[in-house]
């Protein structure tokens, strides 16, 4: 019990603690720690923690592999995807740099034996080339490594992709999903419509006197749901009409005046002012949390971290 | 252009088209595709995490040039010997052998760790940042005469007053310490109408991201459709199109109801 | 009437995947057929603009690389753009490059590369590329207080006591201004919480479209100086530095994008509307 649930506890205490009055303390020994050595023990402990994420991720997909479970094929190729780039990371330098002294003229090759062999062959061109292979830790961001040639060939395509695949279901959500089945829905809509068109250029293409022209089409809609009343609709529609073009008329039909209606300049009093209240307003709920339940994690209240117990 | 560039460029045409290739359905080239990210992106984040923490960080001062242990392996990073740091690496491994379901328990020590100093750093940044100059930035001056009553763009007094309300009734929104009901409940409802403002402008910034990041993708494809990469897009395409089409018709797609 | 309502009915039930085709053509078609649309900057550009403008001569600039090739399109022509507008200025700015995501190293490099290309830049003595450290927020922490604890040697392992361009800069104070592009955790928030509040040097942010909304109460506040939002934003700053660049370019494809995705939203929605309408008469 007490390896298991009162040392951790005590752990989270102390340095929670030591952490949050670091900030106020003035003792030279404390801050070097707090703002040195605490935060480094934390980034190496969250390092292990990749570190015991990948184990566990070799473990699901042997024991798929083993158990002959549906789709164990594709677990085979995520282990060799791992134990290659694996390879290549820890065992491989995968960089070694033929560079031409006295000039800025410097390739990088995968293997010794191809540096070697472009070294002989300046050589035989009369030229002189050193190999410098990449320093161990330096060797995983050397332009034109082994290392670097997976990331951009292999992981930035594929996360890339990742997300980009997202735009294409926000799409079909946006056709499928989104209604607006009451007043706080449509508003939300809204919002988001007028900041999409607003944003991008296009928005500045469409004219306020369009905007007002379909206003008045869709408050004739509304009437016409609610008071059902024909006469009501056609003079609200036929008023509104004229109203539009003898206003649009007399002020010669600027893109951007009513600004009320110039769909840029709505979107930037949309997303500066009601936006930023309700962002704002998340933003302070968000941070009076975080403070909260930092003190009760400090405190020992809040324990979810230990898990079963 | 060398042989290692074309091949990256196809190899990442293939990777992309195949988890654009579940736009159609779930498919043997999406499946490679995503285990092939599965596995690449754990070592990519191992390796990474070693060789720019573990590495210089614990390493480099275990076995720093003063350290006692010097005799056995040198490493020169730049560090001095600090015995301390056996702390982390201790924590690091109880983590690891957490793997073993009878010794789970182990992970707690460096969790807790975690947890603690996390905690400790983020309550003064949040509290200071996030709170009170955002509680001071919503005390804006109404009165002074200096704002025009209302501007479109920029400050105006109508403005300030919409952001001061909006911020109170939405803060209001999140006490359910309280029933929300008559009065009070009319205006955290008035909180409710901003936070959904809120919301429908972050769903318009979501789409333009995810749109950017597409755009993103399509360009490399073109790129790679140039003869400079051997029409690599084209290549790829066809060959998925042609061996997708084949399996389709081996698998016929059920339809649900 | 009813033929339009039964024809916005139907299309209510397609297949997604014709869904995804027309949103594929929206933004595939205006890439290879390049289209010009007016671009009009935001006043919150506007202000990152100004910002960069009135920096005062002879500055030091910090510019932090917090993003990866996976956010490559939307942040990338922030960090250029401002790079371009910092050196064409000719003011005597020098850049100092951190990084705190590690494929931020990659990008930077990159980005260093390319305007190496337009300016002929000469490493620490206009620029030095200090490298990317793993440490989050502790390593905002620890530029504000010790820069020399955190950054010893820089990217390429030179003891930053020998660059001549480190000379007398030990903390964040030392800076004038700050700029970050940034595609998440770690980035403009703890920038703006460990970095320019506590030593209030003027800081300003791009970063992506998602996270727009969380940041903007800090422009507001005057915490950040201007924000630049997603490829918009990187666009509306390549016109303000009239540089065209490829956040100008992907302009047209981002707008069609956005409005098919508007017009399937109003068709949903009648169909929607539509059938209630019925459901309820029957």
């Amino acid at each position: 019990m007490i390896w298991k649930r009162y040392i951790p506890i005590a752990i989270v205490g102390f340095f929670g603690s030591l952490t949050l009055f670091g900030w106020f303390i003035e003792n030279e020994g404390i801050k070097s720690f707090i703002d040195d050595d605490a935060t480094q023990w934390y980034d190496i402990i969250a390092s292990f923690a990749i570190f015991l994420g990948a184990l566990n991720l070799l473990k699901l997909q042997f024991l798929k592999v083993l158990k002959r479970k549906a789709g164990w094929e594709y677990s085979v190729v995520a282990i060799l995807s791992f134990l290659i780039v694996f390879v290549i990371g820890f065992f491989m330098r995968g960089a070694f740099v033929v560079d031409i002294p006295n000039t800025d003229i410097q390739s990088t090759y995968f293997t010794q034996g191809a540096a070697e062999e472009a070294v002989n062959h300046l050589k035989d061109s009369g030229i002189i080339a050193s190999i410098t292979p990449a320093q161990w830790g330096a060797h995983i961001q050397t332009e034109g490594g082994l290392f670097k040639w997976m990331f951009d060939n292999i992981f930035t395509p594929l996360s890339a992709t990742m997300f980009a695949l997202l735009a294409f279901y926000v799409a079909s959500a946006s056709y499928r999903a989104f209604r607006a089945r009451n007043f706080e829905a449509t508003l939300l809509l809204l919002a988001g419509i007028i900041i999409m068109i607003g944003r991008v250029p296009i928005g500045s293409l469409i004219s306020s006197w369009m905007i007002m022209y379909l206003l008045v089409l869709v408050i004739g809609i509304l009437i016409n749901t609610y008071f059902r009343s024909r006469q009501l609709v056609f003079g609200w529609v036929a008023l509104g009409l004229i109203g539009v073009t003898v206003l649009g008329s007399s002020m010669g039909w600027p893109i951007d005046q009513p600004a009320v209606f110039y769909l840029p300049a709505l979107q930037e009093w949309i997303y500066t002012v009601p936006n930023l209240a309700g962002a704002r307003a998340i933003m302070i709920g968000i941070g009076l949390g975080v403070v909260v339940t930092s003190l009760r994690y400090i405190f020992g209240l809040e324990k979810s971290y230990i898990g079963n117990q | 252009m060398p042989f290692s560039t074309i091949l990256g460029a196809w190899i990442a045409v293939f990777l992309t088209l195949g988890i654009f290739s579940y736009l159609y359905r779930d498919n043997p080239f999406y499946k490679i595709a995503e285990h092939i990210f599965v596995g690449v992106s754990a070592a990519y984040w191992a390796a990474t995490f070693y060789w720019t923490q573990i590495y210089p960080n614990l390493f480099g001062r275990l076995f720093a040039v003063d350290s006692p242990f010097a005799s056995m392996y040198v490493l020169d990073k730049g560090h001095e010997y600090n015995g301390l740091y056996f702390f982390p690496l201790l924590l690091g491994i109880m983590m690891l052998l957490s793997i073993f379901k009878q010794i789970n328990w182990m992970a707690r020590w460096g969790i807790a760790y975690t947890v603690g100093i996390a905690a400790g750093l983020k309550t003064f940044g949040y509290l200071s940042s996030n709170v009170i100059s955002q509680i001071k930035s919503t005390a804006v001056d109404l009165f002074s005469g200096s704002l025009p009553f209302f501007a479109m763009p920029g400050d105006s007094i109508f403005n300030n007053i919409v952001i001061f309300i909006g911020t109170i009734s939405a803060l209001m929104y999140f006490y359910f310490s309280r029933e929300q009901s008559g009065l009070y409940g009319r205006f955290t409802r008035l909180g409710i109408y901003f936070l959904m403002i809120s919301f429908g402008a972050s769903f318009g910034f979501a789409v333009m991201g995810r749109i950017s990041l597409l755009i993103g993708r399509f360009n490399d494809l073109i790129l790679f459709s140039n003869p400079s990469y051997n029409y690599g897009t084209f290549w790829m395409l066809g060959l998925i199109i042609v061996v997708l089409g084949y399996w389709s018709f081996q698998n016929p797609e059920i339809k649900e109801g | 009437m009813r033929f339009l309502e039964d024809i916005i009915v139907k299309f209510g039930s397609v297949d997604r995947r014709v869904i995804f085709v027309l949103i594929g053509l929206a933004v595939l078609v205006p890439l290879l057929n390049p289209i010009d649309l007016a671009i009009r900057p935001t006043p919150s550009s506007q202000r990152v603009y100004d910002a960069v403008d009135s920096i005062p001569d002879n500055s030091k600039v910090l510019i932090s690389f917090d993003y990866g090739p996976s956010t490559k399109p939307e942040i990338h022509p922030m960090t250029l753009g401002v790079m371009r507008h910092i050196l064409s200025q000719d003011r005597g700015h020098k850049i100092y490059i951190t990084c705190l995501w590690p494929d931020g190293l990659y990008m930077a490099k990159d980005a260093l590369k390319i305007i190496n290309e337009e300016y002929d830049l000469v490493e620490y003595e206009d620029y030095v590329l200090l490298g990317f450290r793993p440490g989050n927020e502790a390593v905002v922490k620890g530029l504000a207080s010790d820069l020399r604890k955190v950054f010893t040697v820089d990217a390429a392992q030179k003891s930053i006591n020998e660059i001549p361009m480190m000379e007398g800069v030990n903390n964040l104070n030392d800076f004038q201004f700050i700029f970050t592009g940034s595609a998440g955790y770690p980035g403009t928030f703890e920038w703006v919480q460990y970095g320019a509040d506590p030593t209030g040097v003027p800081l300003s942010s791009g970063t992506t479209s998602i996270q727009v909304n969380e940041v903007m109460p800090y422009v507001q506040s005057g915490q950040l100086q201007g924000i630049l939002a997603g490829m918009p934003g990187a666009a509306e700053y390549e016109k303000l530095i009239d540089t065209p660049g490829i956040a100008i370019q992907g302009m047209a494809a981002q707008s069609y994008g956005h409005v098919v995705i508007v017009l399937f939203i109003i068709l949903g929605n009648l169909a929607y509307f539509i059938t209630e309408r019925r459901e309820r008469k029957y």
